[in-house]
């Protein structure tokens, strides 16, 4: 505009409308962090346009599916966006949970046992249900006793958030009787597509225990590879060798481990189902003391 | 502003900025905004409309936007066709920033959601780019916050999204 005094307040004579405008195109925290910019960009950053565009666009479908869906229809889109995000919601009959990742409103999902097809779960000798105060779910499965592990899952790539990369866990907590998991590796695989042939299978394995063992392991190796460098290689190699390979602490008291990552491009051509898949039929042995609460998908952390 | 020889049937309009200069243009492409196409229904088209919210230079620019996605006269636009007009549309607003928010003001009067959502997008860009310092600095936006509302703000979004 044309004088230096109108060009000091340029952004100012804006309508609140247009700075929503400019902050529906950035991103949930950056929408956030602008809002102390000034008072107007405060009220734009409260407004519906601004995060309607970040909430998914099937959200309404989705919610529909909550036995709760009726408490999140007054609320403002950013206390929506904020909730989804804090406070996940049970949908499908309370088998599935669904949040938004805070920073990008990506979708994300735990299935319950109730949601995965868990073979002898129905026989009590092997497979039981319970119920624990820090589960989502009201029944979460636990593992009594068996030779024959399987556990699969699946959900449909358009549920989730399309262009993202995607990480699947088991989330699950091991009992004070654990056993049989000790040396026993387990196979966990994550495919797009249907046939097996996309599947990328890894062994993976659950015992806590085992991964303090394993830097004990480690050490003799990194001596043989590089004397001279050994001090300062060692906990490197730690860091590399617990990478996806033994259970991580979350910080909600349960345990999860790596199924394995799929791109979720979101075309028309390739929507197809992920399978997600725990598995532990080779061994033989007799193992139990786990308690799974489901699997969970979110996007990876980059 | 007369390319109005290879058109002959080609209907103008007269457009007039806050500061008295005066542009004639096609009405078709007038029209790629919806508050002049609503006066031209309204029967302004005989005189002069009034542009009062941009200055001559804006409204020049404007105007070269209404050109460019002016709705083509043979037919539906080709791929290539949207293409060129892509890259034409991330020049367009590759200007200094005073310019971008006279852009996006005038998109906003004139409702021009295309250049809109345009000139939001660049500014998006920027605030991504850039600390709330730097974009007051940036935008001469001036800090109306007390210091305790400041540190208020900032401290629930610290809550929120750390």
């Amino acid at each position: 505009m044309a004088t230096e005094n109108e060009a000091v307040d340029s952004f100012y004579v804006l309508p609140e409308e247009c700075i929503a405008s400019v902050l529906s195109f950035t991103t949930p925290s950056d929408a956030s962090s602008s809002s102390f910019v000034s008072t107007n960009f405060r009220s734009a950053a409260e407004s519906d346009i601004v995060w309607e565009r970040f909430l998914p666009p099937q959200y309404r479908s989705i919610i529909s599916r909550s036995a709760d869906s009726s408490s999140l229809s007054s609320s403002s889109k950013k206390q929506l966006y904020l909730r989804l995000c804090d406070h996940p919601l049970l949908i499908d009959d309370g088998k599935k949970s669904f949040w938004l990742e805070k920073r990008s409103g990506k979708i994300c999902y735990m299935l319950s046992p109730k949601d995965l097809v868990i073979v002898w779960m129905e026989t009590p000798f092997y497979w039981r249900w319970t119920s624990l105060p820090d589960a989502r779910f009201a029944e979460v499965a636990e593992l009594v006793n068996v030779c024959w592990l399987e556990i699969r899952g699946k959900i449909n790539a358009c549920m989730l958030s399309p262009g993202t990369l995607y990480t699947a866990y088991l989330v699950f907590k091991v009992t004070t009787g654990s056993f049989g998991f000790e040396n026993q590796p387990v196979e966990v695989a994550v495919g797009v597509g249907g046939s097996e042939g996309h599947k990328r299978t890894r062994s993976v394995f659950l015992d806590m225990e085992r991964g303090r063992r394993q830097r004990y392991q480690i050490v003799p190796a990194a001596r043989r590879g590089g004397p001279f460098h050994r001090h300062r290689c060692l906990p490197q190699s730690i860091e590399e060798a617990d990478i996806g390979e033994c259970p991580k602490e979350r910080g909600d008291g349960w345990l999860e481990i790596e199924l394995g990552e799929f791109f979720n491009g979101g075309d028309d051509d390739d929507d197809g189902e992920v399978e997600m898949s725990v598995l532990e039929v080779k061994g033989g042995n007799w193992k139990g003391g786990l308690i799974v609460q489901g699997f969970e998908i979110r996007p990876k952390r980059m | 502003m007369s390319s109005t020889l290879c058109c002959s049937f080609a209907k103008n309009v007269t457009l007039r900025s806050s500061d008295g200069q005066t542009f004639e243009v096609e009405e078709a492409a007038a029209q790629v905004s919806q508050t002049i196409k609503r006066m031209i229904e309204d029967g302004c088209t005989g005189s002069v409309i009034p542009v009062p919210n941009l200055t001559g230079p804006v409204l020049a620019l404007v105007i070269e936007y209404f050109k460019k996605h002016s709705p083509p006269s043979d037919g539906c636009p080709t791929a290539l066709l949207e293409m060129e007009i892509k890259d034409w549309d991330a020049k367009f607003v590759a200007v200094d920033n005073d310019t971008l928010l006279d852009l996006t003001l005038a998109a906003h009067y004139l409702e021009i959601q295309g250049l809109l959502d345009l000139t939001c997008h660049r500014v998006a860009d920027i605030l991504n780019d850039n600390s709330v310092e730097k974009i007051r600095e940036i935008f001469h936006i001036k800090n109306d916050f007390t210091p305790e509302e400041e540190a208020e703000e900032r401290s629930k979004i610290q809550w929120a999204f750390e």
